[in-house]
């Protein structure tokens, strides 16, 4: 029964941290779109999880290519809005897989131009396997309680939004980035209780494309690639028990770093693409004493100051999210 | 189960039917041949006439632009990280290496000179004419968005339309003006 109970409080605690832990690194909406691509965890016990969260990005500038902190035009209002539809399967014991589906909004106001947008945004499927289990200690007695749980596995981002290279009109009207990325990712936690810890590593590669329309306009064919993409990210994290019953509220605390490459168009380098974004998170979940329903509010900081990023727009994402799991 | 099952295909068949053309990307060159001595924005055409105000005042045409130049570049920008890679790739490259090509950023977001003129001082680009596309003459007619860069030659033709991309396609469009 203890160990079951502990079990349920590990699974709780990967739950809030798996949330905290992949802040949504999208691309901006005001000028390249981009659904997100959050990750969603099956808990050990549990047979999938379904989740919906609805994140609001707001922009303030950008960095550029000096690593200068540059405000956006006066009189800009530039927001993008994301549903986020998530479910995740075990698949074994220690195999799961998960896809997640985003619809993307941009709103973007200027002084002199307004626009209102939407569409699918790029989806992803994520496999994962269990290679460690963490036992989620309250004492560390031996070495086997420092062991954590840790995740590996494949993901690949589908194009499913619309991108540069689609039927459209204008750059605001752009939800995806048109390339398939495949990922390998490594997700590391521990739970010492109260704290938990975790971190997370990703490498991921864009398969090259074609392009024979840029914007609606047919130009002549070439081909792309964008730059390899490299993100890492840590979380710190506190569960508070509530009362006796074991509802648990979990603040925590984030860093995430995003890099990306340069690009390759018809096998020339292409640096416009490149970037780097590195941002800081807070955010807070509850999970009642049965652990099924879990709830989550986040907030994601780019650093608006310089070297702190590299063309890329500085934001601020604001997320809420429920989740259920189903035994 | 069945209807899970059944259900799950329908998501798959709306998921497929709503994305774009992503999935299966086409390398076809689909370019339409135009008729030539016709007004309009694609590559071969006459450029459309313009008068829109710079961010110093002035007024600028299309003739103005053209008189005693090989060609003019229009770069089309809203102040973003891409823009500023381009706009900057463009100013130490091909600006440099081609003086005798007149080059503009076209900023369409601005809905008031001052305001195009603030973002072009903030965005640290004042050696690099600035033309405050307010009524969006020069969008609508060269059916451009972010990162469009069109090529008018002397003659008034369009010799590019097309986004910066690397900016090489640029500076071979550049290279090849008579």
């Amino acid at each position: 029964m203890m160990k079951l109970r502990i079990a349920s409080i590990a699974a709780a605690v990967l739950l809030a941290g798996a949330a905290a832990l992949f802040p949504a690194a999208s691309w901006a909406g005001s000028c390249c779109g981009g659904g997100s691509a959050a990750s969603l965890i099956v808990p050990k016990y549990a047979r999938s999880v379904a989740d919906i969260s609805f994140d609001t990005e707001i922009y303030h500038g950008f960095w550029n290519q000096n690593w200068t902190h540059t405000p956006d035009p006066p009189g800009s209002d530039l927001r993008q809005y994301r549903v986020n539809f998530g479910f995740g399967q075990r698949l074994g014991r220690n195999w799961q897989a998960s896809v997640i589906v985003p619809y993307v909004w941009n709103v973007n106001q200027y002084s002199g131009l307004s626009s209102r947008t939407n569409g699918l945004g790029d989806a992803t499927l994520n496999l994962w396997y269990e290679a460690l289990d963490d036992v989620s200690a309250w004492r560390v007695r031996g070495i086997k309680d420092l062991v954590p749980s840790v995740m590996i596995g494949p993901s690949i981002v589908i194009p499913t939004g619309y991108s540069p290279y689609d039927d459209i009109a204008s750059s605001f009207d752009v939800t995806g980035r048109g390339f398939y990325r495949v990922d390998g990712n490594l997700l590391i936690e521990k739970t010492i209780q109260p704290w938990g810890i975790s971190a997370s590593l990703s490498y991921g590669t864009y398969i090259e494309r074609s392009v024979n329309r840029e914007y609606g306009k047919y130009v002549e064919p070439y081909k792309k690639k964008l730059g390899d993409r490299t993100s890492a990210s840590v979380s710190l994290s506190y569960n508070y028990f509530i009362g006796s019953g074991g509802d648990t509220l979990t603040p925590s605390i984030s860093y995430s770093y995003l890099n990306e490459a340069d690009g390759r168009v018809n096998e020339a380098d292409d640096s416009s693409t490149s970037f780097r974004k590195q941002a800081v998170g807070g955010g807070i979940s509850f999970s009642g004493t049965d652990r099924d329903w879990s709830v989550r509010a986040s907030w994601s900081h780019a650093i608006r100051e310089d070297g702190w990023g590299k063309n890329f727009p500085t934001t601020d994402i604001f997320t809420v999210g429920v989740r259920y799991v189903f035994r | 189960m069945y209807f899970a099952k059944k259900y799950c295909w329908l998501l798959l068949f709306f998921l497929i039917a709503s994305c774009g053309n992503n999935l299966l990307p086409s390398g076809t060159d689909e370019r339409a041949q135009v008729q030539p001595d016709t007004v309009g924005p694609e590559v071969g055409q006459k450029a459309p006439d313009f008068a829109v105000s710079d961010t110093n005042g002035g007024t600028v045409t299309l003739s103005s632009a053209l008189a005693s130049k090989r060609g003019v570049v229009l770069y089309f920008t809203m102040w973003c990280p891409i823009c500023d890679s381009h706009m900057t790739q463009m100013v130490n490259t091909a600006v440099p290496a081609y003086p005798d090509v007149r080059f503009f950023a076209v900023d369409y977001v601005s809905g008031t000179v001052a305001d195009a003129a603030a973002a072009q001082a903030a965005n640290g680009f004042l050696a690099l004419p600035v033309l405050a596309d307010t009524e969006h003459t020069l969008l609508e007619g060269y059916r451009a968005t972010m990162g469009t860069t069109v090529v008018i030659d002397n003659a008034g033709m369009i010799r590019m339309n097309e986004d910066y991309s690397n900016g090489s396609r640029l500076q071979a469009v550049l290279a090849g003006l008579p």
